[in-house]
C-alpha cells in the first residue's frame, strides 16, 4: 500500500534525475577529449590571433595593431582588387552551371559571357596581387605562390593515375588485393623515410638513380632537387617571366613527383569505394548498346564517379595547402625559395628568424585561406558530400 | 556477358565482331597488366633503392650498383648501435604507445558519448570538434610550442621540453578517431541498450561490456591511425626534442642525414630500421587501414 502511494512523485522524481545523470555523464565521458582539442587545437587559433597584434620576437613587445597585417599585404586596395577578382571568377562560374538551364538559343551567349569574365578574373586579380607585391611581404606572398604550383602540380596528376589504377583493379584482375596493398604502402610508410630515399634517388650526382634512368632516355644529368631554375627555363630557355608565369622549378616538380608517389594509393582506395558504389545495371544497359570497354569508361564510370573525384579534389588541394613535412623534408638551400609553401614559410618565420607574430600572422592569412577553400567546398559540394 | 546480348546479331556480324573483341580484349589486358606492373614497380622502386643500399658497402653505393656482392648486414649493427638508433627507436616505441593509450581512452569516450548519450549542447560541441579537422598543423605548432615551454601558463616542473609528456600529450585526443568511432557506435541498435538498462546496467558499463567487444574493427582502425600518425610524427617533436634525451627515430634520422654525408649505406640502414614496425603492422592488418579508410573518406 505504501509503496504504491510513493511510486507517482519518485517516478517523477527519478525521471529528472536521470535526466541529470545523463547530462552529467555526457559531460564526464566526453571531458578529456575535449580539453586536449581546446587546449592544443582551438586555443592555438585565438592565441595566433593575440599574437599577431603585437610585435613580438621571442619576447611580446608593444601592441600595434594590424600592422602586420598591413606589412604582408602591402595594399589593402591591392587585396580588395584581389577579393572582387575572386568574385568574378565565382559568377563565371554560376552562369556557366546555369547556362544549360535557360532556352537553347542563349546558351552559347551566356557561356561566351561566362568566358569573358573568366578572362577578366585573370585580369584583376593580376592587377590586384601586383599592388600588394610592390609593398608587401615578398617572401610569404611568393611562398603562396609556391603553394598554389604545388596543389596544381600534384593533386589533378594524382587523381587522374589513382583513378586509371582504381578502374583497372576494379575489372576482374587476379591479385587485386596484393596490388592495392602495394599502392596503399607509400601513404603508410614514414614521410622521413621516404624522403630520405627520395634525397638519394634524386641527387644530383651523375650517378643517382634518376639521372640513370633519364640518361637511357638520352638527356643530360638534371640538378633535381638542388635546381632552383624553372622548368620553363631548363626545357626552353624562358627566362624573363617572373610569378605566376614562370611556373615551377625543377626541385618543386621533384617534391610534387614525390607527393604523387605518396598520395596515388590513398586517392586509388578511395576511388575503388566508388566505384564498388555503381550500380551494375548500368554498365549492362550501356554494354547492349554497344558501348566498348573505353566508352563504358568515358561515358558510364567517370560521369558517374564525377562526386567522388570532385571530393578528393577539394580535400586534396586543401591538403596541399595545409602540406608541411613532405616539402620540409625535401628542402635543400641550393633549391633557394622556389620550393618555400606558405606553411614552410611560417615554420621558418618562427623557428630560424624568431619572428613570433610575423609568424603567427601569416599562420592567420593561410588559416583563412584554408577557411575559404574550405567553406568553397562545402557550398560546391551541397548535399553531394561524402561521408562513406 | 557482351557475347551474350549480341547473339541476336546475324551471325556474319557476330563473327567478326567475336574475332575482333577477342583480340582487343587480349591486348585490353595486356595493356591493363602492364600498367599494372609498371605503377607496382614504380611504388616499390624506393623500398628496393632502400634494402640494397643499406646492405652495400661506402664503395658499391659511389659506383652505384643495383645489387650489393656480399650482403653487408653489418651496416645494420653500426647503425643501430653507433648512429644511436637502438636509443631513438626504444624512444618512439614509448611514445607511440603513450599515444595510442591516450587516443584510445579519449576517443572511445568521447565517441560514444556523441553517439549515445543525449547531453546539453551535444551537436554544437560535436561540430566545434569536427571542425578542428581542417586547421593545418603549421599554425597550432608555434602557440603549442610556447604552451608546451610553459611561456604562457605556469606548467608544473617548469618546461615540458624534452619531456614524455611534452612530445605525447597535444596528440592524445583527435577529431577523426572520434568521429569514425561515433559514427560505428550510432549503428548499434537501442535495444540492447534497453535490454541493458533493464539490467541497471549504466552507460559505463554498457560502453565496457556490450559496446567495445562488438566494436573490434573500428577499434582496430583507430589504433592503426594512432599509431601510424604518433610513429610517423616529424614536425612536433622536431621542436620539442632539443636533447636526445626523448629524441624519436623520425627526428634521429633526419639529424643523421647531415652527420651520415656520403655513407648513404648506413643512412639506409636507419631508414629500414626506422620503417619496420609500420612494414610489420601493415602487411599484418593491410585490410584494416584500406577499408577503414575507404568507409570514412577522411585523411588521417
Amino acid at each position: 500500500m505504501i509503496e504504491e502511494d510513493l511510486k507517482t512523485p519518485q517516478r517523477k522524481y527519478s525521471a529528472r534525475m536521470r535526466r541529470f545523470t545523463e547530462n552529467i555523464t555526457g559531460y564526464l565521458f566526453v571531458f578529456p577529449a575535449l580539453l586536449i582539442i581546446f587546449v592544443f587545437g582551438l586555443f592555438p587559433i585565438g592565441y595566433s590571433i593575440y599574437m599577431s597584434t603585437f610585435q613580438w620576437r621571442v619576447r611580446k613587445g608593444d601592441f600595434i595593431g594590424i600592422e602586420n597585417y598591413s606589412k604582408i599585404i602591402g595594399d589593402w586596395t591591392g587585396l580588395v582588387i584581389f577579393i572582387a577578382g575572386i568574385g568574378l571568377l565565382i559568377l563565371a562560374y554560376l552562369l556557366w552551371i546555369n547556362a544549360s538551364k535557360a532556352k537553347s538559343n542563349y546558351v552559347k551567349i551566356i557561356k561566351f559571357f561566362a568566358a569573358i569574365l573568366l578572362l577578366a578574373f585573370g585580369f584583376v586579380i593580376s592587377i590586384g596581387w601586383d599592388k600588394m607585391i610592390l609593398l608587401g611581404d615578398e617572401g610569404f606572398l611568393n611562398s603562396l605562390i609556391i603553394t598554389v604550383f604545388y596543389a596544381l602540380g600534384s593533386v589533378p596528376l594524382q587523381l587522374i593515375i589513382a583513378l586509371v589504377l582504381a578502374y583497372i583493379l576494379f575489372q576482374n584482375i587476379k591479385g587485386k588485393e596484393l596490388f592495392r596493398m602495394i599502392f596503399f604502402l607509400p601513404y603508410v610508410t614514414p614521410v622521413v623515410t621516404t624522403a630520405v630515399v627520395f634525397r638519394i634517388i634524386f641527387s644530383p650526382r651523375e650517378t643517382s638513380l634518376a639521372n640513370i634512368l633519364i640518361g637511357r632516355l638520352g638527356i643530360e644529368p638534371l640538378k633535381w632537387l638542388f635546381e632552383p631554375k624553372t622548368i620553363s627555363e631548363l626545357m626552353f630557355g624562358l627566362k624573363d617571366l617572373s610569378g605566376l608565369l614562370a611556373g615551377p622549378s625543377l626541385a618543386l616538380l621533384t617534391i610534387i613527383l614525390f607527393g604523387v608517389w605518396t598520395f596515388v594509393g590513398y586517392n586509388t582506395v578511395i576511388f575503388l569505394a566508388g566505384l564498388g558504389g555503381i550500380p551494375k545495371e548500368v554498365y549492362e544497359a550501356a554494354e547492349m548498346d554497344g558501348a566498348n570497354s573505353w566508352d563504358l569508361f568515358r561515358f558510364v564510370t567517370v560521369p558517374l564517379l564525377s562526386p567522388i573525384t570532385f571530393y578528393l579534389f577539394l580535400i586534396s588541394f586543401i591538403g596541399t595547402f595545409k602540406a608541411f613535412n613532405h616539402i620540409y623534408v625535401m628542402k635543400v638551400p641550393n633549391a633557394q625559395k622556389t620550393v618555400v609553401t606558405a606553411s614552410v614559410q611560417i615554420f621558418q618565420t618562427f623557428y630560424t628568424e624568431n619572428n613570433f607574430s610575423v609568424a603567427a600572422t601569416e599562420a592567420i592569412i593561410l588559416f583563412l585561406i584554408i577557411l575559404g577553400l574550405t567553406f568553397a567546398q562545402n557550398k560546391l559540394l551541397g548535399d553531394r558530400v561524402f561521408y562513406g | 556477358m557482351a557475347n551474350e546480348i549480341k547473339r541476336s546479331v546475324t551471325p556474319y556480324k557476330l563473327f567478326t565482331q567475336r574475332k575482333n573483341n577477342n583480340s582487343t580484349r587480349f591486348i585490353g589486358k595486356f595493356l591493363l597488366y602492364f600498367l599494372l606492373f609498371l605503377s607496382a614497380a614504380l611504388a616499390l622502386l624506393p623500398f628496393y633503392w632502400m634494402i640494397s643500399t643499406s646492405l652495400m658497402t661506402l664503395g658499391e653505393t659511389i659506383n652505384r650498383k643495383w645489387l650489393p656482392a656480399v650482403p653487408q648486414f653489418v651496416n645494420y649493427i653500426n647503425a643501430w648501435k653507433e648512429a644511436d638508433f637502438a636509443k631513438y627507436f626504444m624512444n618512439s616505441v614509448i611514445i607511440t604507445l603513450t599515444s595510442i593509450i591516450g587516443i584510445m581512452f579519449t576517443s572511445t569516450l568521447a565517441g560514444y558519448a556523441f553517439a549515445r548519450i543525449k547531453f546539453f549542447g551535444r551537436e554544437v560541441i560535436f561540430a566545434i570538434v569536427l571542425s578542428t579537422m581542417m586547421i593545418p598543423e603549421t599554425i597550432t605548432l608555434l602557440p603549442n610550442l610556447m604552451l608546451i615551454r610553459g611561456n604562457i601558463i605556469p606548467l608544473p616542473g617548469g618546461s615540458w621540453m624534452n619531456t614524455l609528456q611534452g612530445l605525447t600529450l597535444p596528440f592524445m585526443a583527435n577529431a577523426f578517431s572520434i568521429f569514425l568511432l561515433r559514427q560505428f557506435f550510432a549503428q548499434i541498435p537501442y535495444e540492447l541498450w534497453d535490454a541493458a538498462r533493464i539490467d541497471g546496467c549504466g552507460h559505463f558499463r554498457f560502453m565496457a561490456q556490450v559496446v567495445l567487444p562488438i566494436s573490434k574493427a573500428p577499434m582496430m582502425t583507430v589504433l592503426l591511425f594512432a599509431f601510424t600518425g604518433s610513429w610517423n610524427a616529424f614536425a612536433w617533436p622536431l621542436l620539442v626534442t632539443t636533447k636526445d634525451t626523448w629524441r624519436p627515430i623520425m627526428v634521429g634520422l633526419w639529424t643523421f642525414v647531415s652527420e651520415a654525408g656520403p655513407e648513404t649505406h648506413l643512412l639506409m640502414a636507419g631508414a629500414v630500421i626506422s620503417l619496420l614496425p609500420v612494414l610489420v603492422i601493415y602487411f599484418i592488418t593491410q585490410k584494416q587501414f584500406t577499408e577503414g579508410i575507404a568507409t570514412t573518406g577522411l585523411k588521417g
